[in-house]
């Protein structure tokens, strides 16, 4: 309990919650229970992107590969049922097998070469997309097979069958980076990497392992995207990359690895569609909201960080030593020279 | 790794001051020219040699190639490619990124656009005030990380969105038609023969004024000490506060010359400008051969990476590829060479580690 009380997405979402009920007092529609579940269908397609950017943070990397993989998702399911009618399910288990490969690639890549993930995948996630614009000469394939479809709009009143999804893979990461070996090597990795390659850990292994597993859920939040939009557009995926970093960032992921919180990139992805949507019903351009996605990671991370000074100064004042300088370096961890992502 | 690499640049920093002060350095000059020559130069020849096999294949394959007109649109787009390349280079030189170069250039396409057409500022002074917009809009990011000593990717990440939105948001997505006819001639007028643009000799002087700033003033050998070790940089003295806001500063002016540049042959803009300058940025630094790990800058290196880069996808069109394949293109090119950059880093740092060995064991064998 005291852990929940610490989480630092707890007073975002306290703000949002309030905002929430004045927004459903003063404006009709924003409570409306269909209003509700078209954020609860974006906070669940936001959640499990941020998951496939969460899993690369934990290792202590990043990867903006993540819409390239999703675009080319898309377009090889489109490909495989529209053009040689594949059926759905072998179509979608292709798509996922090709994220999957896309994101190992990447891992074998980053680990071969010893570069930092944003170079590497800023060039391979270019490369995807051009792919799946060059495969289609970027004509969308329109006819998305009607169970996918019926998945990604279904709903419960105002509960949408894709929040299933995205409790299914905020559950599924969290008890594998908890209990899995693997799981656990990579926040060791990302935690301190010569550490754990000293006690016999394969950075290599968790970085392949990390960004497959990102791949395979960039896969899957191609076929919600799928689903929501009805078409299967080559230019899925090009405006992943702010979302990506938004949820985990906002739910409490360190930048510097080694640590992840899955249960907060669900809550910030609520949080992040509920601002969205509220924007929206209040007429604000939606060019605003991309404005504050921006602000909101830099608060996000700030929050973050003060929390930590706090704790930090604290432990300095017991001490009796001054705070001034541990908190210089305490700033540095948290993300100055922590995250380096171009210097390795 | 991070040590070997930035070598040959510590080397020049610590050879500290501005150059020139005292004549005294022969030791250092000799070093710095030596380390040039493994960090940069090498990637200059192979440079110029990739763009004349470049050139020799699509003159020969494709036709029209080689025609002054092809030529022209060449110079057209490498000369803002080459800025641009510089604009993120001058925070990879300090060891950081800068996710917003677009961004930053849609607030000043955004101005441009919005003082031209609608308010109908003189364009002298439409221009100052793009310059100076986008030094204020890159310095705040550098205040911002320097307050709250957050990384630069993750700064430079939230001012991306934060500054592209805003740019939309205040534009209401507005195309602007810009109709002034000296910006008009630099974009697409010609300069000496009818193959050269004149936006080549602004990315020229742009080229000259970084290589003077990292070559002749003692700002620029601060960045590339900070670079190279920061906290060593600080511990010898090196404000390096100041030095960062400084390489901001430049970066942002460096993005509001390319904005102008897109804006003078572009002429119909919108703040959607900059949204794919990204890609463009980073492989003609990595192509440069500038380290990303920072400490170290190939002015040369980037105009030329900007000049082959656009010749390839010059060449590509030539030959009839689908405009769609071009972002494939891009990405191969960007991972070629990265991979070939660190290879080459590594046998070199693997060179120099024999060397060393083999001067241990010579110095040791007499006594």
């Amino acid at each position: 309990m005291s852990q929940v009380l610490r989480a630092k997405w707890l007073p975002l979402l306290a703000a949002t919650v309030v905002a929430g009920i004045v927004l459903g007092i003063e404006t009709k529609s924003f409570g409306a229970s269909f209003n509700v579940y078209v954020i609860l269908q974006t906070a669940a397609f936001d959640a499990v992107v941020g998951l496939a950017q969460m899993v690369v943070l934990a290792v202590g990397d990043m990867s903006l590969a993540v819409g390239g993989i999703g675009g080319l998702v898309t377009i090889a399911i489109g490909n495989a049922v529209d053009v040689h009618h594949w059926p759905v399910g072998a179509a979608v288990l292709a798509g996922l097998v090709l994220g999957t490969i896309c994101g190992v690639v990447n891992g074998v890549v980053i680990a071969r070469t010893q570069l930092s993930g944003f170079i590497v995948t800023l060039a391979t996630g270019s490369a995807f997309t051009g792919i799946a614009y060059g495969v289609t000469s970027a004509i969308p394939y329109s006819s998305v097979p009607s169970s996918i479809v019926s998945l990604s709009q279904g709903r419960a009143s105002f509960f949408p069958y894709l929040l299933l999804v995205a409790f299914g893979a905020t559950a599924l990461v969290g008890a594998a980076l908890r209990w899995l070996p693997d799981g656990r090597s990579v926040l060791a990795v990302g935690g301190n990497r010569d550490a754990a390659t000293l006690s016999g850990l394969s950075r290599s292994r968790a970085l392949v392992v990390a960004h497959g597993s990102s791949g395979l859920l960039a896969g899957v939040a191609a076929v919600m995207y799928m689903g929501v939009l009805q078409s299967a557009t080559p230019a899925t995926g090009t405006d992943w990359l702010i979302i990506s970093f938004a949820v985990p960032i906002i739910g409490g992921t360190a930048l510097t690895g080694g640590e992840a919180s899955s249960v907060g990139g669900l809550i910030a992805a609520v949080v992040l569609a509920t601002i969205n949507d509220a924007l929206i019903v209040l007429n604000v351009n939606t060019n605003a909201v991309e404005m504050a996605e921006g602000l909101l990671i830099l608060a996000a991370v700030l929050a973050g960080q003060v929390g930590r000074l706090a704790g930090l100064q604290g432990r300095a004042h017991e001490t009796g030593r001054p705070g001034s300088r541990r908190r210089r370096a305490a700033g540095a961890a948290a993300g100055g020279a922590g995250l380096d992502p171009v210097a390795r | 790794m991070t040590s070997t690499t930035s070598e040959p640049s510590t080397t020049r920093a610590h050879g500290a001051g501005p150059p020139g002060r005292d004549g005294t350095r022969p030791a250092v000059v000799r070093r710095g020219i030596v380390g040039r020559l493994a960090s940069g130069q090498s990637s200059v020849v192979g440079l110029v040699l990739l763009t004349i096999v470049t050139w020799t294949i699509f003159g020969t394959v494709g036709s029209g190639f080689l025609t002054s007109f092809n030529l022209y649109s060449i110079g057209q787009l490498a000369a803002r490619d080459a800025v641009l390349g510089m604009a993120q280079a001058i925070l990879v030189v300090m060891a950081r990124m800068n996710l917003a170069v677009g961004s930053v250039g849609a607030i000043c396409v955004s101005l441009l656009g919005y003082m031209l057409v609608d308010a109908h500022i003189p364009l002298v002074l439409a221009i100052v005030v793009v310059v100076v917009a986008g030094v204020l809009a890159s310095l705040l990011m550098g205040v911002v990380e320097l307050k709250t000593g957050l990384s630069s990717f993750i700064v430079t990440l939230a001012f991306l969105s934060a500054y592209g939105g805003g740019a939309l948001l205040l534009t209401r997505n507005a195309n602007y038609e810009i109709t002034s006819s000296v910006l008009g001639r630099l974009g697409s007028g010609t300069l000496v023969s009818a193959a050269i643009c004149p936006l080549v000799a602004v990315a020229v002087v742009c080229g000259v004024v970084v290589w003077l700033v990292y070559n002749k003033t003692a700002v620029g050998w601060k960045m590339l000490a900070v670079g190279a070790n920061e906290r060593a940089a600080r511990a010898s003295g090196v404000d390096t506060s100041r030095v960062l806001l400084a390489g901001y500063a430049i970066s942002g002016l460096l993005c509001a010359v390319a904005a102008l540049m897109e804006a003078s042959y572009e002429l119909n803009v919108n703040a959607s400008l900059g949204t794919n300058w990204l890609l463009p940025s980073f492989i003609a630094v990595v192509l440069g051969g500038v380290a990303l790990a920072g400490g170290d800058i190939t002015v040369a290196g980037i105009l030329l990476a900007a000049v082959f880069y656009d010749s390839l996808q010059s060449g590509l069109t030539i030959l009839n590829v689908p405009s769609y394949w071009l972002d494939l293109a891009e990405g191969l090119v960007l991972l070629a060479a990265v991979v070939a950059d660190q290879m080459r880093r590594r046998r070199r740092s693997r060179v120099r580690r024999a060397r060393r060995a083999r001067l241990a064991l010579g110095g040791a064998s007499p006594a």
